[in-house]
């Protein structure tokens, strides 16, 4: 009897449960959405035609089945929007609100009425619009599921999106992305957003470090050719606004731009699907045939003049980072005086490759034609106007600030592009054991292989001393101290010789590669924690033009300031310290494929 | 048949529905002993079991249904796992959208997707209790030794299924879970990597491993399960019968047994072949005989005869536990899908492993092992205790003790057995709740 009772108690238990799930799964939504749109069109109806199309019409699932457009898309959008089509239904609330009509959509009047260019029988709702196509639930169908890869554009924010952007995430005009599927033309008048986006990736500088296919061949960045069919909206702006949120490593700069401007490229990044509908293979193949990149064949025919060359600045961005007059990136160096900074062989070498003048820059190698290189360094070299600063403030301020900060802290404007870092001068420990000398000597002939300028030309040596007093005074402040002198040799004790260098090779894999890495570019795995960052021992311009001594006395006591330690207080010696030196030396060999053909660098700092 | 006027369609059409129903069940619902015999023996499905059942094999405080709880377990499971075979596909490039479209399209797609789960998980659990079960009250010695191999067998195909089964969604949780998994299976000598090389058709997970899975999963593991469970059926009834307390088959009861429930006809329902003891009318008799010879069975059981004995007819008694243990599981299994959704994270992204990356529930404690050391933890510790399961009817051959839950005499089988079960439970624990980044001890509050 108990089984009995039991039983018919669990039993009723499994049916009410059952009650739940189907009440759950059934009495949907959309089934009340369509049973307001049949009571609403039967009260509209004017004429026995359109009372008859509204009678005996049941709610049921209305998809649309579109297999154009790349994979098949079921769209499931008409079941709640079942007013799409039907014009009375203009003025009421969404979801029974008809999709509007409208000339910019190609959409025209036949007999009054208006006819869409764009059937929903032909195109579906999710090629212009995105979200998941099969849903039937808002939840899902708008692609509000922070998993669903295509949240509908400009309409959905998904939830892990920040808070902060997503407002500007908001806007129709964000389907233009969509448009450009299949009006890929450069200005189509109906996706003005994406010319705009367009525009400002040549005008911004984009174009040098990203590749888009058939339009830049930049490899300094991941290339971008399919970037909006990766990556929702909300990646692309974050990105573009701030690099490092996504990526903590990258050295993607932050440009200057203002929403509308984000807006446009966001959008032009959307747009670049990998594919367009319009286009069958063979009209692609023979657009591939006819492809003309539009940087590479330059101004070949012209004389490299001078004005060439400043033509060609303002036509390919330069002022996207570089300072140049009254125009300015806020990126990378002024160059506003460079014909004095810099001659026309470096020029020409750094512009066919920045890295092999400074070899940890991130400025992209331009597929430019050599002629357009000529011309812009002729243009470089005629700016040669001295800039007239009276004190050493006002210097500091116009010239080195920009890297240095105006703290002093090494935190300009450019310091995130920059490696080696600018120098920080706040540090007292660091200030305060180096020579005087060798700060002059750095502000004259500048830093080889680093960013650091020779002002020797810019500046006149009562001007030079007279900032470094200003940054001893305003940033290190302490006084300095008689320095001790160390007795570390002039000359490397040991010879160059291939067994001292096997040595070295084998003690700066037991100790160095921490921080300066295996490769002996700076890049060891604890280079990321510490400020300034490790040296790149294969700079070579760099590495040619520091002496012995320097080198032994930055291994043996440390560089104060820095995370480098004192060695000899590990146990190296002065010989182990010279085997270590040959090891760097035979890294920067002139015959190695990494230094310059030109040794320009050949003064020996003390 | 005289009183049939015509056979044809006039008479067919009068007959209808019984013609129909007869010719489906050939017995009426039984209200005899007689009749309840033919309804077990008759039947398809119910001549799985025995006519009559020990009625000490129906305490439910003594087997708890857990082996039924498995059973109909794995039936839900097959029924789901067909279910979502209609709109599961195994590549790479579709499963996770498909699992996306079962969330948001497919009609009562989340419920289904999430019976499946729970009823996994949960199986695994159950399976994992039924084996203590078993242990602990002895039922694994003479002469089931071999059901208990084949339970020890069930136990493992069950945890291989949940894995492969688990890689299928193709979300982050379920691409990591198997490459740790799968890592944990090389680490064996000798044929470690040639393991993880044949389970995942690579040398990391992907389309292959995908593809292996699904077929592991749906096809090649549930027949292995059927003819297993089938066999181990077989042999419940073969060895006579769940395992019970000797006393309860003691010829000579020290009280007369109680007359059964359920049986409205039981007091005289003793029935035999050779000479009963109970004086019955010649018809009476002719009408009780129920079976000739089917076979001479060795044993502790067939007492059929002129002794009372304390077995039941399994039509309503076992038929209708079994029922109500159905709907629990169901009802169970339902309510559970109905409030917690199965997790689906982000799509497989091969270059952002998560950190912790852990492997299934069931396999924690395994994997907390491995932190300690790659080959004892997830190699050597495992085999070994997997052995020791086996071997255990062959170790302990000590007959004493069956039928009881922590018989005295069985108390160092009993605690060895505990203490494995406890330290494996808690190893699982730590696992799953106290380890996080880089399998760093974090607290879970």
């Amino acid at each position: 009897m108990n089984t009995r009772v039991a039983l018919a108690i669990v039993a009723l238990l499994v049916l009410v449960v059952h009650g739940f799930v189907f009440y759950q799964q059934f009495f949907n939504n959309w089934e009340k959405h369509q049973a307001a749109y049949f009571e609403q069109a039967r009260s509209l109806a004017k004429t026995p035609a359109e009372r008859s199309a509204v009678e005996g019409r049941k709610p049921r699932i209305e998809q649309n089945i579109v297999t154009q457009f790349g994979d098949s898309r079921v769209d499931r959008c008409l079941t709640c929007h079942l007013a799409a089509d039907d014009p009375r239904f203009d003025k009421y609330a969404q979801p029974l609100q008809t999709h509007p009509y409208s000339a910019a959509l190609g959409d025209f009047q036949r007999n009054g009425r208006w006819e869409r260019r764009h059937k929903f029988s032909d195109f579906g709702c999710t090629v212009c619009h995105d979200g998941q196509g099969r849903g039937l639930e808002t939840f899902y169908a708008h692609g509000e599921d922070p998993f669903w890869p295509d949240p509908m554009l400009g309409y959905v924010t998904q939830a892990d999106w920040h808070s902060e952007y997503k407002p500007k995430l908001l806007g129709a005009e964000y389907m233009q992305a969509n448009c450009a599927q299949c009006h890929t033309e450069e200005n189509f008048p109906g996706t003005p957003l994406v010319s705009q986006g367009r525009q400002l990736f040549f005008e911004k500088g984009c174009y040098g470090c990203h590749r888009i296919e058939g339009l830049s061949s930049g490899t300094l960045g991941p290339d971008l050719s399919e970037a909006g069919h990766k990556f929702k909206i909300n990646y692309l702006w974050e990105h573009t606004v701030d690099p490092r949120a996504f990526s903590p490593t990258s050295f993607m700069p932050r440009f200057d731009l203002t929403d509308d401007q984000i807006k446009a490229i966001v959008v032009f990044l959307k747009s670049r699907r990998g594919m367009n509908f319009a286009e069958t293979s063979m009209e692609k193949y023979e657009a591939k045939l006819h492809e003309t990149k539009p940087l590479s064949t330059g101004s070949a025919q012209q004389i490299p003049t001078a004005s060439l060359g400043e033509t060609l600045i303002n036509q390919r961005s330069c002022t996207a980072c570089h300072k140049l007059g009254d125009k300015d990136g806020h990126i990378a160096p002024d160059l506003s005086f460079e014909g004095l900074v810099r001659d026309d062989d470096w020029l020409l070498a750094h512009f066919k490759n920045p890295r092999s003048r400074v070899p940890d820059s991130i400025m992209p190698s331009f597929g430019f034609a050599e002629s357009d290189f000529t011309a812009l360094t002729t243009y470089l070299v005629t700016r040669k106007t001295p800039p007239t600063f009276k004190t050493g403030e006002e210097t500091f301020k116009g010239i080195c600030a920009r890297c240095h900060g105006e703290k002093g802290d090494g935190k300009g404007i450019t310091y995130l592009y920059l490696d080696p870092a600018p120098r920080d001068l706040t540090k007292v420990g660091f200030m305060n054991s180096k020579p005087m000398e060798r700060f002059l000597t750095a502000l004259k002939q500048g830093v080889p292989g680093t960013s650091m300028p020779p002002l020797e030309h810019v500046l006149t040596d009562q001007q030079r001393q007279q900032v470094l007093d200003y940054v001893f005074v305003t940033f290190v402040k302490e006084p300095r101290k008689e320095l001790k002198g160390r007795k570390v040799p002039e000359q490397n004790p040991v010879a160059m010789s291939q067994e001292s260098a096997d040595r070295g090779e084998k003690m700066f894999l037991d100790r160095c590669t921490g921080c300066h890495g295996r490769k002996a570019d700076g890049k060891g795995p604890n280079s990321l924690d510490i400020s300034p960052r490790p040296r790149n021992l294969r700079n070579y311009a760099f590495i040619q033009n520091v002496g012995d001594h320097r080198l032994l006395d930055s291994i043996l006591y440390g560089v104060q300031g820095t995370a480098m330690p004192p060695w000899i207080d590990y146990g190296l010696s002065q010989n182990d310290a010279g085997d270590l030196i040959n090891f760097i030396r035979s890294l920067n060999h002139p015959s190695r494929p990494s230094a310059p053909a030109d040794k320009s660098a050949s003064l020996t700092q003390p | 048949m005289s009183n049939q006027t015509k056979a044809g369609p006039i008479s067919f059409l009068t007959e209808l529905p019984a013609n129909i129903w007869h010719s489906i069940f050939r017995n009426p619902l039984p209200d005899s002993d007689l009749g309840r015999s033919a309804t077990s023996f008759t039947n398809f499905f119910l001549h799985i079991q025995p006519v009559k059942v020990h009625r000490h094999s129906l305490k439910l405080t003594y087997t708890w249904g857990l082996g039924l709880i498995s059973l109909f377990l794995f039936l839900i499971l097959s029924v789901t796992g067909v279910l979502l075979m209609f709109y599961y596909v195994p590549s790479t490039t579709q499963a996770y959208d498909r699992m996306l479209d079962l969330r948001g399209t497919v009609a009562f797609g989340i419920f289904l997707r999430n019976m499946h789960r729970w009823a996994a998980h949960g199986m695994v659990a159950v399976v994992f209790l039924h084996m203590c079960r078993v242990f602990l009250t002895g039922a694994y010695k003479r002469p089931r030794e071999f059901n208990w191999i084949i339970g020890v067998g069930l136990f493992l195909l069950t945890m291989f299924s949940s894995f492969t089964g688990y890689l299928l969604p193709w979300d982050q949780l379920a691409f990591w879970a198997i490459t740790v998994g799968t890592s944990i299976a090389s680490y064996a000598p000798f044929v470690g990597n040639d393991v993880k090389f044949l389970l995942l058709g690579d040398t990391s997970v992907g389309q292959e491993a995908l593809l292996r899975f699904y077929v592991l999963h749906v096809a090649v593991l549930p027949i292995l399960v059927t003819l297993l469970i089938a066999v181990h059926f077989w042999r419940v009834r073969k060895d006579g019968g769940l395992s019970r307390p000797p006393e309860e088959d003691e010829v000579f009861p020290a009280a007369t047994p109680e007359p059964v429930a359920m049986a409205p006809a039981a007091a005289s329902a003793v029935v035999a072949v050779p000479a009963p003891a109970v004086k019955l009318g010649e018809k009476a008799q002719l009408e009780k005989k129920l079976y000739g010879i089917q076979g001479i069975v060795r044993g502790p059981f067939t007492k059929i005869g002129n002794v009372p004995d304390r077995s039941v007819f399994s039509w309503p008694n076992l038929v209708s536990l079994e029922l109500l243990v159905f709907l629990i599981t169901v009802a169970g299994v339902l309510i559970v899908s109905l409030y917690f959704n199965a997790p689906l994270e982000q799509p497989v992204n091969i270059m952002h492993p998560p950190n912790p990356a852990k492997a299934p529930w069931y396999f924690l404690g395994l994997q907390e092992m491995v932190s300690y050391s790659a080959f004892w933890g997830g190699v050597g510790i495992p085999t070994f205790e997997v052995l020791l399961l086996l071997l255990v009817p062959f170790l302990d051959r000590k007959p004493g003790g069956v039928g009881k839950w922590f018989a005295r005499e069985r108390l160092l089988a009993n605690s060895l057995f505990m203490t494995f079960v406890i330290l494996n439970i808690v190893l699982m624990i730590i696992g799953i709740f106290f380890r996080g980044p880089n399998w760093e001890f974090v607290s879970p509050w």
